[in-house]
């Protein structure tokens, strides 16, 4: 039990590929062909902006905005990227989305010019933030303070790390501070309905109550 | 110099930098455009070779120089890459190569990464001599000349990597194309904090009244920033809430058009004395800092716009911004979130009567705009972004890079 926290945090650079959409029909067959990187950019990466509106990822973002399609932004937002172990499946998924709503509409707008939507990749820089915690009460003064980068890499990023199932904080506080409750709060807290201060706010609130239990278990004992 | 950013910029950024400058100590990274005052490009790199050298980075910046020939050409260069008609012999680009030529005998070009800004010093490539070349683009070149773009990209295509502005902005190269959004510099005198005496003192000097609203826009005089839709949605708040409007710049000195502007702005504002049109002179920064400071909502209302820093200038500042979704204006305005995006003066009026309406929802937007500003629009991230750029160069084929 004796294990320590190390925060890593991280910066993307956005790379472009050069492939862009004017409709849905384009947009379908981009999506086909694009780099895995680009999907996991658009979707997996939405989260680092920070603000949640109505979507989750970059494509329903699109679909909502810019083509004003608001059922397929609907559909396209209820994708948890999470849910598949890699991501030519989520790839299928988001495509199958498309094609049936095309069915159904099947002369798609076009986006006004300067709005098409533009292929992304980023690089992605992982460094040390330069935090270490050894116990809970430390863990609880970071997690207010470091760089909200900190807290998609250790709480989004590390989720594909752990198929969707986990996150870097669980895992410690399971694994080295025996604090399995804890650990399953945080699994349990919705990645797609908060923002980045929201889930900052949301692990702090858990581990601020788990410290006070143990305050109140120890003081009993006492 | 970092030091300036501690508790201004992102931790992360500054954390980041530092490792940077570990990593890049003592090698030289250096910067070439085509003039050493004047611009936005001169601008940021007055403000970003100090921060590298505090980082222990040897930056150099060197200037290009040309003849005036040399620059009528690279300014035809620049109006046809923006879509103007634009007439090109082979003779014009040949003294464009030459220029350079010339210059690259002139320059110390030996550097571990060179960053290129704009079209002007773009054939220097030619005479590369080690390094990671970068060309760095200014301008939009979303719909070229493609005569005049298929010449550029000769040389362009022959640097390891090209930076964009925004996305929409980049040109389908063989190369890696990276997007860096500009910045604004929250230490400098345009957006440093001031002192309730120091805007007082500019209101005194352009006899502004603190008695009602302000609302204001900030930009040269040119038909694209919609001058007259500004004072149109004015007219039409004016019949709701009593407020003041505040239209400031310069007139756009490389446009013939720009003092018709001015006139056609004046005679639709008739004389209104709760219209104030200001024409700041060069250097008017702590004016316009202290201009946004004592504005209510403040407005980029443009039709067509390059990136449009003026809108994160008054973000920073706390300010809702209602500007036109066009150029970079939807990549610093979330709708609905730090500020609204219209486009008509209906919509543009609609917005500032909700917003001098809510003054509560103004200060949560201008609370909101400045975070999301901070964490995406000031210099640290920008220089950031190129030393990233840098190190991508360097340690090519991985998407997920470890320091």
């Amino acid at each position: 039990m004796s294990g320590i926290f190390e925060f890593k945090q991280c910066v993307t650079i956005i790379k472009a590929t050069g492939k862009k959409s004017r409709n849905l029909r384009e947009f379908r067959d981009a999506l086909a062909i694009v780099s895995e990187g680009s999907i996991f950019h658009h979707t997996y990466q939405y989260l680092l902006k920070g603000h949640i509106l109505e979507y989750t990822n970059d494509f329903s973002h699109w679909a909502g905005e810019s083509l004003e399609e608001g059922a397929l932004a609907e559909q396209l937002s209820n994708i948890d990227p999470y849910d598949f172990s890699d991501i030519e499946t989520l790839r299928k998924e988001l495509l199958q989305v498309v094609d049936d709503y095309l069915v159904g509409f099947p002369e798609p707008r076009d986006a006004m010019p300067g709005d098409e939507f533009f292929f992304n990749e980023t690089i992605t820089l992982v460094f040390q933030a330069g935090v270490r915690v050894r116990n809970l009460g430390e863990f609880l003064m970071a997690i207010k303070y470091v760089d909200v980068s900190a807290l998609y890499y250790h709480f989004f990023d590390a989720r594909r790390r752990f198929e969707g199932k986990s996150n870097d904080f669980s895992q410690w506080f399971d694994e080295e501070m025996g604090k399995k409750d804890l650990a399953e709060k945080l699994r349990f807290i919705d990645p797609f309905m908060h923002s980045l201060e929201g889930i900052r706010g949301r692990i702090a609130a858990a581990v601020e109550e788990a410290l006070r239990q143990d305050m109140e278990s120890s003081e009993a004992v006492t | 110099m970092i030091d300036a950013y501690k508790g201004i910029s992102p931790k992360g950024d500054l954390v980041l930098l530092r490792k940077f400058g570990k990593v890049f100590g003592n090698r030289v990274f250096l910067h070439v455009n085509s003039t050493r005052e004047g611009g936005g490009v001169a601008e940021i790199l007055q403000r970003m070779t100090p921060i590298l050298k505090g980082l222990e980075i040897n930056a150099r910046w060197e200037v290009i120089k040309g003849d005036v020939e040399f620059f009528s050409i690279t300014k035809k260069i620049h109006n046809a890459l923006q879509g103007n008609e634009e007439h090109f012999t082979k003779q014009m680009w040949t003294h464009h190569f030459e220029v350079n030529r010339m210059n690259a005998e002139k320059l110390d070009l030996e550097a571990d990464a060179v960053l290129i800004h704009d079209p002007q010093p773009a054939p220097l490539i030619n005479f590369r001599k080690k390094g990671t070349w970068i060309w760095r683009c200014h301008i939009d070149v979303s719909n070229p000349r493609l005569d005049v773009w298929n010449s550029l990209k000769e040389y362009c295509s022959r640097y390891d990597t090209a930076v964009f502005s925004v996305a929409r902005f980049a040109r389908s190269m063989r190369i890696d194309e990276f997007i860096i959004p500009p910045s604004i510099d929250p230490v400098s005198e345009k957006n440093r904090e001031l002192s309730p005496e120091e805007i007082s003192e500019t209101a005194k000097k352009f006899n502004i009244p603190f008695d009602r609203p302000i609302l204001l826009q900030v930009s040269r005089f040119d038909r694209f920033k919609d001058p007259i839709g500004v004072i149109k949605a004015y007219h039409m708040v004016k019949k709701y809430n009593d407020c003041i409007l505040i239209l400031a710049g310069s007139p756009a000195t490389d446009d013939p058009e720009g003092e018709a502007v001015v006139a056609e702005v004046r005679e639709y504002a008739a004389d209104d004395p709760d219209v104030f049109i200001l024409l700041l002179p060069a250097f008017s920064d702590k004016d316009i800092n202290a201009l946004q400071r004592m504005a209510t909502v403040v407005l980029q209302k443009s039709l067509k716009e390059g990136f449009g820093l003026t809108v994160s200038e008054a973000m920073w500042k706390e300010k809702p911004v209602l500007g036109g979704a066009v150029g970079g204006i939807p990549l610093q305005i979330m709708h609905g979130v730090t500020g609204f995006l219209v486009h008509s003066p209906e919509g543009a009026a609609f917005r500032v009567r909700q917003l001098l309406n809510n003054p509560d929802m103004a200060k949560r937007m201008g609370e909101r705009g400045k975070e999301y500003v901070r964490n995406n629009f000031l210099i640290t991230r920008q220089v950031r972004d190129y030393l990233s750029i840098w190190y991508a160069a360097e340690h090519k084929g991985s998407s997920v890079l470890k320091l």
